[in-house]
């Protein structure tokens, strides 16, 4: 019953959170800053991870090559691949629902317990438009755009590692990313990514808005956020993965 | 005025307000009193709308909120300042742009005259020099009189104020009492105070509510507390020696 009961008030919290704002030209600068906050400061642990990621992803595909008779520019498409389908959107997208959902839950949980949101409420405000709206939209804007910081990184991760450690040639490497490209793998993934920019603003924000008690209370609302984002991701993923290749 | 009837309210089977009715007069500090967990909190919101009454009326000079649209509430809660219990400042928002925050939102102001109203308004609760400070810079004090400030920025009709002293030393306390004394006086609007602060009845009650467990107990004045033989309100009032004395000396006058 519990699951009916949060999903149900999921739909009322959305239902309130695109109504119309009072003054657009708030939300907007609201919108700008959540995507200073939430999305370019989010761009150095995109990068880090995703060039490691690459390198490793480029070390695995060589180590698993055993058959002499494949070309080693397979290395490099393996990489690219593996980074366009699946890395780079659905992993990205359960490490982003650990930093950014987090940060958005206890953020406004913090506010609920702090009383801000009532404040806002008292004044006139639709609170759960003003704090939650620019989220969304901030991170389902910012989301691919970290999509395609992170493919990029994680190529160059492999071209930096797979030489490095000669497991491929960068030549071979360089070969293997152009080879077969298929641009609708990239437009698979930005789909994903705007789904899943949406479920990480969304849920957080829902957890951090309903959360009741106190400190320990908008931690253990963090938590709940993370996981449950992290299950939604990954179904959805299926869903999707399912629909459209 | 703000006037309620009959006011129920139960959160599951525990009913936390039984029938209380009260008139709250403009131009006058309200006060609700009574002990931690009589329900002064809940009748406070109840009366704003942050939460539903089960039955009963608000009405805000003559207008009943109870039967109003989340639209027309929202028009209406313009007309409102609030003063919550630890401040409510927004964290992430200077001082000024904590007070600038409503006009932003609701009025058609320029830049000049938005920062005009805002330097007036810290200049009412006799702050000069924090403009660019960061509520977590402030101290407790000061955080409450920015959100008094932040309260009568749109010149509200109503004012709330739950709590105001709570965490304050008792020099700060009679500051902030004498300050929302003054803007209600000043600005012709009522106000509801929350509050179990004794020294606060003694100052500023002009018209006074006390419940106990959710039940309306006494109304009247700061005059008339000290000779009330009210049981629930002996115990509440006298629970401070202090007072106890002041009645004595009264009664051997």
């Amino acid at each position: 019953m519990n699951i009916f009961n949060q999903t149900g008030r999921y739909f009322a919290l959305l239902l309130k959170v695109f109504s119309r704002p009072e003054r657009h030209s708030l939300y907007i600068r609201q919108t700008f800053n959540e995507i200073e906050n939430l999305g370019i400061q989010s761009v150095g642990i995109v990068v880090i991870i995703s060039v490691f990621m690459g390198g490793i992803m480029t070390l695995q595909v060589a180590y698993n090559m055993i058959n002499p008779l494949l070309p080693t520019t397979l290395i490099g498409l393996g990489n690219r691949d593996s980074l366009i389908l699946e890395f780079s959107s659905t992993i990205m997208g359960l490490i982003m629902a650990g930093k950014i959902g987090a940060n958005i839950t206890a953020e406004i949980g913090s506010m609920k317990v702090t009383e801000q949101i009532d404040s806002l409420e008292i004044m006139g405000v639709n609170s759960a438009g003003y704090l939650i709206l620019p989220k969304i939209i901030a991170v389902v804007l910012i989301f691919p755009m970290l999509y395609i910081l992170s493919v990029f990184f994680g190529i160059l991760g492999g071209l930096i590692v797979g030489p490095a450690v000669g497991a491929v040639s960068a030549p071979d490497y360089l070969a293997g990313i152009q080879f077969a490209f298929n641009p609708y793998y990239v437009t698979f993934s930005l789909i994903k990514c705007l789904v899943f920019g949406f479920l990480i603003a969304s849920v957080s924000a829902f957890f951090g808005y309903t959360v009741e008690g106190g400190a320990f209370d908008v931690g253990t609302a963090s938590t709940r956020a993370v996981v449950n984002t992290n299950i939604l991701i990954l179904v959805s993923d299926l869903i999707l993965t399912q629909l459209l290749l | 005025m703000i006037k309620i009837s009959n006011i129920y309210k139960s959160f599951e089977e525990k009913d936390v307000l039984k029938n209380i009715s009260k008139e709250f007069r403009k131009g006058e500090t309200n006060l609700i009193i009574g002990r931690s967990g009589s329900g002064k909190t809940v009748l406070l919101k109840s009366i704003v709308g942050l939460l539903e009454v089960d039955s009963g009326h608000i009405f805000y000079d003559d207008r009943n909120f109870t039967s109003m649209n989340l639209k027309m509430r929202k028009k209406l809660r313009q007309e409102m300042g609030m003063v919550f219990q630890g401040g409510a400042l927004f964290d992430s928002l200077t001082v000024e742009e904590n007070i600038r925050f409503p006009l932003d939102m609701f009025s058609r102001l320029s830049p000049g005259e938005k920062q005009k109203q805002v330097d007036f308004c810290l200049d009412r609760v006799n702050i000069n020099d924090a403009h660019k400070k960061f509520p977590s810079e402030i101290s407790g004090g000061m955080q409450k009189r920015v959100a008094i400030a932040r309260a009568i920025v749109l010149n509200p009709k109503y004012l709330f104020c739950d709590e105001p002293n709570s965490g304050l030393d008792p020099e700060t306390s009679i500051l902030i009492d004498d300050l929302i004394h003054q803007i209600t006086v000043d600005l012709q609007i009522t106000t509801i105070i929350n509050t179990h602060d004794m020294n606060s009845v003694m100052e500023i009650g002009d018209n006074i509510l006390f419940i106990s467990e959710g039940e309306m107990c006494w109304e009247g004045n700061r005059q008339e507390i000290l000779s009330t033989e009210n049981q629930k309100l002996q115990e509440f009032v006298f629970a401070n020696k202090q007072y106890q004395k002041i009645r004595d000396d009264k009664m051997n006058e």
